[in-house]
């Protein structure tokens, strides 16, 4: 009996041991949190479009095709950091990408989208970030997949890179589903 | 000479000492902006009470009321308005956790998928307990024997 006592605690330590270093050796980034609105309905609202300042409803975005959901800002610097890989998904016939220009200067983003080109099928304006509130959004870029139902299927913290983007856009297609 | 210097140092630390328990004690590291507050003071401490709750998910290990983040200033702004559209508490983070997920809340919610997170504890110290009460009953038992 006073040998098992010895051993229990030391039983113990090594599963402590274990599970601590299965989280240090899995790669996962601890800033990257689960979305709670994955596989739930794309949140709607109602703004203004970036370039004419017509109502955008996000009803009459959502529900037909995938869209690609980006949420961007000039004062973001990896944004401008993945905005090459934003150009390349809208490239593609399937998808339509729409931008949200989050809590920005209208006129700084027209020139921003002057110089690096505008991938964006519509530019919605979140000037208060509320839209970004509704979404989830906690730190820039954020890209989300809304299938064609109108439901969000993936969540992309941070910029797109060359490293993710080949990982994502298999999400993009897997959407289509 | 050596004296001197063992009183010193003993000083010294009585000095870190006394910074150390005064930092704890005073609650100084709120961000809230003058603006922000409600005028009513219960309300303002209601949304001050949820607020420590609220998790800032820029920073992560921080509450909303303590972080000066641009997000967890906009929470903070929406936790009001919620409460001077006479919103109950639950709802308010039922609010915030259909956007945000628990992770939301600095105390996880009791569910299904956390119950080991908030039994396990209570498990182990039983455990303990009852190895302690062992060990004591057998070396009682040696002790008697021995004598």
């Amino acid at each position: 009996m006073q040998k098992n006592l010895f051993i229990f605690p030391l039983i113990i330590f090594f599963c402590i041991i274990l599970v601590f270093s299965y989280f240090l050796i899995i790669k996962r980034d601890p800033s990257e949190l689960p979305s709670a609105l994955i596989n739930k309905k794309a949140p709607i609202f109602k703004t203004t479009s970036l370039f004419d300042e017509k109502p955008i409803l996000a009803k009459e975005i959502f529900g037909q095709e995938t869209i690609i959901v980006n949420f961007f800002a000039t004062w973001c610097i990896p944004c401008r950091a993945e905005h090459s890989f934003i150009e390349k998904l809208s490239k593609d016939k399937n998808i339509k990408v729409i931008g949200i220009n989050y809590k920005d200067d209208s006129q700084k983003t027209i020139a921003w989208l002057k110089e690096l080109g505008n991938p964006y099928t519509v530019i919605a304006v979140d000037m208060n970030g509320s839209i970004g509130l509704d979404w989830g959004v906690y730190g820039l870029p954020e890209t989300f997949i809304v299938n064609k139902n109108s439901v969000i299927t993936y969540k992309q913290v941070g910029p797109l890179t060359k490293k993710i983007y080949s990982k994502f856009y298999q999400k993009v297609q897997e959407s289509y589903k | 000479m050596n004296l001197c210097l063992a009183t010193s140092f003993k000083l010294f630390i009585l000095v870190i000492f006394i910074n150390l328990s005064v930092l704890a004690i005073i609650d100084f590291a709120y961000a809230v902006e003058p603006e922000e507050f409600l005028k009513d003071p219960k309300q303002e401490l209601r949304a001050r009470n949820i607020s420590k709750n609220v998790r800032c998910l820029v920073c992560q290990n921080e509450s909303i009321d303590e972080s000066s983040a641009p997000l967890a200033q906009d929470l903070r702004i929406i936790i009001r308005s919620k409460i001077k559209e006479g919103r109950t508490n639950k709802e308010i983070y039922k609010f915030l956790t259909d956007r945000y997920g628990d992770f939301v809340l600095l105390k996880p919610a009791l569910k299904r998928n956390t119950i080991v997170l908030w039994i396990f504890p209570f498990v182990l110290l039983l455990l303990s307990l009852f190895l302690i009460y062992l060990h004591n009953k057998n070396s009682n038992k040696r002790l008697d024997d021995s004598s």
